[in-house]
């Protein structure tokens, strides 16, 4: 009965090791998985690069508040160079300089009349805007509020897209 | 008798101790490989490089602090001076003989005549001068 017993013990004690291996290889899967996917998948900046696109256009109309004097010269063909801007793209995946585009609005604040509007790069990729998902273009919208030296007022609205998508996600 | 049985046990437990250490140490070296590996670092620099550029105005000298990626290049055999290398507005971050990630950037800063950037004396970063 004795041995019995002792015989008993150290079969159980095989079970926890073998049962204790299958543990730490099921630990060692699931953090090599999650460090893979992790670390396999890009970083996704094109909202910062979306965010700072408006933010530059924005600098490139309105200063300390005015808006800029001759902001109704600056159109499609002019608009690149008069704000100090770039859509070159890397050859890469079939990119011809297309993976950005942005539309930029005036509006007279008290009638609401648009008075001014341009746009540059890939206007295609605007259809996806309201599309969600990763997989997809960014789309950012932002609004300001400016004046100019004679008090009128005026709305500017900046839709920027980025797409990169392949880099990205 | 009982002497062979506490050796036996103790042979056990430095057996099962030793290959839990191996284990350990393996899963913390793959994790250290992953998270510092060249292809990883050199996209997080390019990126942030293109992103540092985008926000930059004229006037501005800005440091990035790229010590990991120096010294993994270094390891590589690649010298401080060749990891960034900056064509019209596409920047690309080169740790090992093969590898190197390129992206681009929308601010047309005209490196190479009204903005500069180089290594720091300490070799620990990059400076961009924005004109």
């Amino acid at each position: 009965m004795k041995k019995l017993k002792i015989g008993n013990k150290k079969g159980a004690e095989k079970i926890i090791s073998v049962y204790w291996f299958a543990m730490l290889f099921i630990v060692a899967a699931s953090l090599v998985y999650i460090v893979s996917v992790f670390y396999g998948k890009p970083y996704d900046i094109r909202k910062i690069e979306a965010d700072f696109l408006a933010d530059k256009i924005a600098s490139c109309f309105s200063k300390n508040g005015f808006i800029k004097e001759d902001f109704s010269q600056i159109n499609s063909n002019n608009f690149l160079d008069r704000c100090s801007l770039t859509f070159d793209t890397e050859d890469s995946f079939g990119w011809k300089n297309d993976q950005y585009y942005i539309e930029t609005n005036f509006y007279d604040l008290n009638s609401g009349n648009l008075i001014h509007s341009l746009n540059q790069g890939n206007p295609s990729l605007k259809n996806f805007c309201n599309i969600k998902g990763e997989n997809f273009p960014v789309c950012l919208e932002k609004t300001l509020y400016t004046i100019d030296k004679q008090n009128n007022q005026y709305q500017i609205k900046i839709l920027s897209i980025v797409r990169k998508t392949e880099k990205n996600v | 008798m009982l002497k062979k049985k506490k050796a036996n046990i103790i042979t056990e437990n430095i057996i099962f101790l030793i290959l839990n250490l191996t284990f350990i140490t393996i899963l913390i070296l793959f994790l250290f490989s992953k998270t510092s590996n060249e292809s990883v670092l050199e996209e997080k620099y390019a990126k942030k490089i293109a992103l540092l550029l985008d926000a930059a105005e004229p006037g501005m000298i800005i440091f990035l602090d790229m010590k990991d990626a120096i010294d993994l290049a270094k390891k590589n055999g690649i010298k401080a001076e060749e990891i960034v290398k900056i064509n019209k507005n596409i920047v690309t971050v080169k740790l090992s003989e093969d590898g190197g990630y390129s992206y681009s950037f929308f601010n047309n800063l005209d490196f190479g005549e009204k903005s500069n950037f180089y290594v720091n004396e300490e070799k620990t970063g990059f400076v961009f001068v924005i004109g």
